[in-house]
């Protein structure tokens, strides 16, 4: 469905933050991708929604494609517009100074029509919460309610694949649970759904696939099940494995295996 | 007594002016965070679209030709072309729009000629200006503002202060700097009651500046452009995550901020005659909207009030006294006091923090 090809992308001119990343997305999938911070998950997003732009970052090489069609360059609206592809940026994207009944109208602006009123009682129903709050500005609204507004946002564009930036930000963990459940029913309802986290047992858990980036490369790749039981994985994201403590050759020896795409 | 609602009176009518001029900033801020100091060049260029359409000016070939060039290039390469390769469109629209604007400033729009009554003649020629303002807001915001979307407003607001000079020069080059009368000729709506006066022009100043204040706000709140610009206002990255064209929505939002200044121009040069060097009027947005606080839209109304009626009584009290000109300085004092209890104005936003 949407495929990254050998994609390299520069901030402000100099800074190289994505250096040939190379993914594929397949229909109806939750594609997991995990790595620590700075290693280009949040700006692999923004290429592809076409947000780099805002952020003064250039795709220098490299093509991002939705069936076969080339999106590169494109800008954010004519990609969500055309493609269905809907970015949720981190940290809890909405508006604070709007109700939450606006912030999903102002969500809606891209398609404007007689269902928006049906699609907004369609969120509500998926977020019980957000209803009994739709009077009230989001800005008061508890860090979940936000999250979850975030998401009910996203719907009324309605996505095809919504790119998920580390919801779990800041949610305590049972807050989480309810979210990644959520993200699995709106996955079973046939969106495509590419989630970057931090928080990788859980991610990778309701995942399909998965990808670990680490400075700007992919290091490996394969379903979420197989990168759970990764011995590389177990040690450096999830912090279990070998429990005794590892010296900097190891660490060494697990960046000398990685896969360069 | 008699002499103090006179002088509320009259200052609460060129207050609602002076509101206009505020919500035309305040309504850019809250859209980019700038400051427009081109406000009072913005002014004088609605004012003079307007001139143009309903005197009958024309302007010579050899300063029309440029001003058309310098529009067909606007509208073919700057507003729409873009990495899609528009100019397919671009090159026909810009043509077209670039030889109507020479006609329109070489032979005129002839309006008296087709329209007796005055007062027709204006219904005629104010929706035209405001339309033609509008459009040079838009296309300045394009030039200027669009290439520094996602950068600092800063940036913005020092974009603007060099745009005035460049705008008050061009002004000049076109209309000459002297000054033209001015007289709209609307029907005497003169109000007297016993001792007290209110002229007929201020009082028409304050209705249409109260009506396109009060539109624009229906505008902002109640239709599902006004709640873009609002989201947008916020958070120019959300908005755009979320499908709303940013660059867009600023489009809208300078074009209306010039259309409103237009409308404030027009008034104001109404109370005597047109010039260049009127733009200084523009500068009293300052002291409105850090009054009414920088990102309020009723703040900006009552902040024009209270200027006006500031600058009112200023000139009635305490000018006999001996104090020549106080009443240009009486505003900015009043800005000070204010700023000393309320550092964000009388009604900045209360911030949210969440608990």
């Amino acid at each position: 469905m949407l495929a990254v090809e050998n994609l390299r992308v520069v901030y402000h001119d100099v800074i190289s933050v994505l250096n040939g990343v190379s993914i594929e997305v397949k229909e109806r999938e939750i594609l997991i991708i995990i790595g620590a911070n700075g290693a280009g998950k949040t700006t692999l997003l923004r290429a592809v929604s076409g947000m780099i732009d805002f952020y003064d970052g250039d795709i220098i090489e490299g093509d991002i494609k939705m069936e076969g069609n080339s999106i590169k360059g494109l800008d954010a609206t004519d990609i969500m517009k055309r493609y269905g592809v809907t970015y949720v940026m981190e940290d809890r994207p909405v508006f604070w100074y709007l109700t939450i009944e606006e912030n999903l109208k102002a969500a809606s602006f891209s398609r404007w029509d007689k269902r928006v009123k049906a699609d907004m009682e369609e969120v509500f129903d998926y977020f019980p919460v957000l209803g009994a709050l739709r009077n009230k500005k989001a800005g008061y609204a508890s860090g979940g309610e936000q999250q979850m507004l975030a998401i009910g946002m996203a719907l009324m564009t309605k996505p095809r694949i919504l790119l998920l930036d580390e919801p779990s930000l800041g949610l305590a963990p049972l807050v989480t649970e309810e979210l990644f459940d959520i993200i699995k029913r709106l996955n079973a309802s046939g969106i495509t759904i590419v989630l970057v986290e931090q928080n990788a047992h859980a991610s990778l858990n309701i995942g399909t696939r998965g990808y670990v980036f680490e400075t700007g490369r992919i290091v490996l790749d394969g379903a979420a099940q197989e990168l759970l039981e990764n011995e590389d994985v177990r040690e450096f994201y999830l912090g279990s494995g070998e429990k005794e403590r590892k010296s900097y050759k190891d660490a060494k020896r697990y960046k000398r295996r990685k896969r360069w795409l | 007594m008699i002499d103090l609602l006179q002088t509320l009176g009259t200052g609460i009518l060129v207050g609602l002016v002076y509101a206009l001029l505020g919500l035309c900033i305040v309504i850019i801020f809250k859209a980019s965070e700038a400051f427009n100091f081109a406000i009072g060049e913005f002014l004088i260029i609605g004012s003079f679209l307007f001139y143009t359409l309903f005197f009958n000016e024309t302007i010579p070939w050899y300063k029309a030709l440029q001003l058309g060039t310098v529009i067909f290039i606007f509208f073919s390469f700057i507003l729409f072309y873009d990495k899609n390769f528009r100019w397919r469109i671009a090159l026909p629209l810009g043509i077209t729009a670039g030889f109507l604007i020479y006609c329109f400033f070489f032979f005129g729009l002839k309006l008296s000629t087709l329209i007796a009554s005055p007062i027709l003649r204006f219904a005629v020629a104010f929706p035209l200006g405001l339309l033609a303002a509008g459009l040079v807001g838009a296309m300045v915001e394009r030039v200027t503002i669009k290439p520094l979307l996602g950068r600092s407003p800063i940036s913005m607001t020092i974009v603007t202060l060099g745009l005035g000079f460049l705008l008050r020069a061009s002004v000049q080059l076109i209309w000459g700097s002297h000054s033209y009368p001015f007289f709209l000729d609307l029907p005497d709506i003169t109000l007297e009651f016993g001792e007290l006066l209110f002229l007929s022009d201020p009082i028409w100043a304050g209705i249409l500046s109260l009506l396109i204040f009060s539109m624009v706000i229906v505008f902002l709140f109640r239709t599902r452009w006004g709640l873009a610009i609002r989201a947008t206002s916020e958070d120019q990255a959300k908005a755009m995550a979320f499908g709303i064209n940013a660059r867009f929505i600023l489009l809208i939002v300078w074009g209306i901020s010039a259309l409103c200044i237009a409308v404030a121009g027009i008034m104001i040069s109404n109370f005597g005659a047109l010039q260049v060097g009127m733009g200084f009027v523009g500068l009293r947005a300052i002291p409105v909207v850090l009054i009414g606080g920088m990102d309020s839209i009723g703040g900006a109304l009552i902040g024009g009030i209270l200027v006006g009626i500031c600058e009112a009584a200023a000139g009635a009290y305490i000018e006999p006294l001996g104090l020549v000109g106080f009443k240009e300085v009486a505003p900015y004092l009043l800005l000070l006091i204010v700023l000393f209890i309320r550092p964000y104005g009388l009604f900045g936003t209360v911030r949210i923090e969440r608990v």
